[in-house]
């Protein structure tokens, strides 16, 4: 595998390309029951999202028909118009609690990736006494949720003087076993010891090894692990640990809007449609060509 | 294919690597080692909240005692909890692998379908659809409270109304429609796991296999499969922590309610019980799977 490996970098975008449409080519029939089966199981998941976006154009008295009808009779945008009124009541504003998501967000999940490549790398490819134990402390740490540790977790916090700052929310994403876990099995796979070897012997240091070797060949994976990350800490809404209003994030207002009861539902509605706008646009940029281009050419022999 | 595991470049050393795990480490023992040993600790003690901190009473083997002797349904619900995840991991697994493969051809429409069976995996991390989440995770033809109207949530028994099929037929269908739903929903991560895994197999091994004359069928076998073999690992450990930490989950929710009532101690006792047969179980089917399957791989 390894041999084969380190010749599959040589071929360049366009031969790989037109190789992987052939490999996919098939009789019109089959390509009927392709997509009719991608169809049929994507619309499972696709309909919540039309019944929420559905709902946050529905008008109030929609809303409040039992059972609940599933298309909206008379659309309107009455749920969208009322949100800056809604927001416009807060103490601190909206400017605030977006610049709050932003930062803790982006900052946690810049982190989370580079300390999790990092120690993936390292418990994979180098030989630290007790590497087989760490592991073995991540597949079970993997069980523990943030939930079920809140106790614990919580005195420490206290020890450290982490409430109410925008840390208590950082920390523990940064902290978070999965990264290291999914990076560390990908590794195992992706990156042949004989490369690292090679760059060693042509006088490359770790850091080198690291930054020009391993990074480029882990592209996909480091991709997802962002959109890991991003998804989780966006949707990030601390209990118990942050009381200042001013350090508060986007989740905290849409819960605070849910909160309002049925006649709110649409407004909630409609929050939730554009809460989920940033986690699909990274999702969108990391499952693009131009960055599965950019992985698959980023590697030369 | 041959894999030599295990076998770290001799040439970087091990300080260099030290100086890559510390940071990690660091997080890794004080936001999860001492957290689970302290939960470990919570088992035999009886643990109130008080002002400032905690209090701890030894109890001993009380909370442990309790659970399986006194508490009426959590041998019940310990029992369906792996039970259900005894059919519905396999299922998630497969299901993905063959979505994930799918998704990482090239055809028209690629991007938008892995938007599509990604949403899920977006959706369920927002709090206001994990809510809508719940309620369908639940029998969607139940009656519904007035709760669950305000979250909204698809009336499936509705359309099928409005379709005019006699109600146990309805009935049937909306009950294996939330069953594919549930899963599908579970489906999300693993499928990008499985695409990003499908990005790493060198294209050179299909055209290998195209030259020998490998049909369709073997270059899955004896190309594909082998390759994804870290990946599916990966996707059953994944899976399995999943779904047993979801909070549809039976275990979890009646754990998660005694701490919500401050009974810790027995919380702790519960999850623990829980986690080391899910451990047990999926340590077995890695065993298995390394002992059968890897070998043969590789």
């Amino acid at each position: 595998m390894t041999k084969n490996n380190v010749k599959t970098k040589t071929p360049k975008l366009k031969v790989s390309k037109e190789s992987q449409y052939k490999r996919y080519t098939r009789s019109k029939v089959g390509n009927f029951f392709y997509v009719l089966f991608l169809v049929a199981f994507g619309a499972f998941s696709v309909l919540p999202l039309v019944y929420c976006i559905v709902t946050s154009f529905k008008p109030l008295d929609e809303l409040l028909v039992f059972p609940p009808r599933f298309f909206v009779i008379r659309p309107t945008v009455a749920n969208y118009a009322a949100l800056p009124g809604l927001l416009s009541n807060l103490r601190i504003p909206l400017s605030r609690y977006v610049f709050n998501s932003l930062f803790v967000t982006i900052t946690s999940t810049l982190l989370y990736v580079f300390l999790a490549t990092l120690a993936a790398f390292a418990l994979c490819k180098s030989k630290i006494k007790g590497r087989k134990t760490f592991f073995l402390i991540v597949q079970f740490a993997l069980l523990f949720n943030a939930y079920t540790l809140s106790i614990p977790r919580y005195l420490i916090y206290s020890w450290f003087g982490l409430i109410d700052t925008y840390l208590v929310m950082i920390i523990p994403h940064v902290a978070s076993t999965m990264g290291v876990f999914l990076m560390k099995q990908y590794m195992e796979g992706a990156i042949p010891n004989a490369l690292l070897e090679a760059a060693r012997v042509d006088g490359a240091g770790a850091y080198r090894i690291f930054f020009q070797i391993a990074v480029p060949i882990v592209k996909p994976c480091l991709l997802t692990l962002i959109l890991f990350g991003f998804r989780e800490a966006w949707a990030i809404t601390p209990q118990g640990t942050i009381f200042n209003e001013s350090l508060k994030t986007l989740p905290t207002i849409m819960q605070q809007i849910t909160a309002g009861g049925i006649a709110r539902s649409g407004s909630a509605m409609a929050v939730t449609v554009i809460m989920m706008i940033p986690p699909i646009l990274v999702y969108m940029i990391s499952q693009s060509n131009i960055m599965e281009s950019m992985s698959s050419a980023g590697i030369k022999e | 294919m041959k894999l030599k595991k295990h076998r770290g470049i001799e040439t970087l050393k091990s300080r260099y690597g030290l100086m890559f795990v510390t940071p990690w480490i660091i997080g890794l023992l004080l936001f999860f080692v001492y957290p689970i040993f302290q939960s470990l600790i919570y088992i035999f003690s009886d643990v109130r909240v008080v002002v400032g901190g905690t209090m701890m009473k030894w109890v001993g083997l009380d909370n442990i005692n309790y659970i399986f002797q006194k508490d009426p349904e959590f041998a019940n619900n310990l029992g369906q909890g792996l039970f259900t995840l005894l059919y519905t991991c396999p299922v998630i697994l497969i299901l993905s692998m063959i979505i994930g493969i799918m998704l990482s051809g090239q055809f028209k429409g690629r991007l938008f379908f892995r938007v599509v069976y990604f949403l899920p995996a977006i959706m369920a991390a927002g709090s206001v659809l994990a809510m809508l989440f719940q309620y369908q995770a639940g029998d969607v033809s139940s009656i519904q409270s007035d709760e669950s109207v305000s979250s909204g949530m698809i009336d499936v028994s509705e359309i099928i109304a409005f379709t005019g099929l006699p109600q146990q037929i309805g009935d049937f269908i909306s009950t294996t429609l939330s069953g594919i739903m549930n899963i599908i929903w579970s489906c999300g991560i693993q499928i990008v796991l499985f695409i990003s895994g499908m990005q790493t197999i060198p294209e050179l091994l299909y055209e290998v296999g195209k030259v020998e004359g490998a049909t369709k069928w073997e270059e899955f076998w004896f190309i594909t499969l082998p390759m994804l073999s870290n990946v599916i690992v990966l996707v059953l450990v994944f899976t399995v922590v999943d779904a047993m930490t979801s909070q549809t989950d039976v275990v979890m929710t009646q754990a998660y309610a005694l701490m919500d009532s401050q009974l810790y101690g027995r919380a702790s006792a519960m999850l623990w019980t829980y986690f080391l047969c899910v451990g047990a179980a999926t340590g077995l089917v890695l065993w298995l799977y390394n002992r059968f399957c890897a070998s043969r791989w590789q």
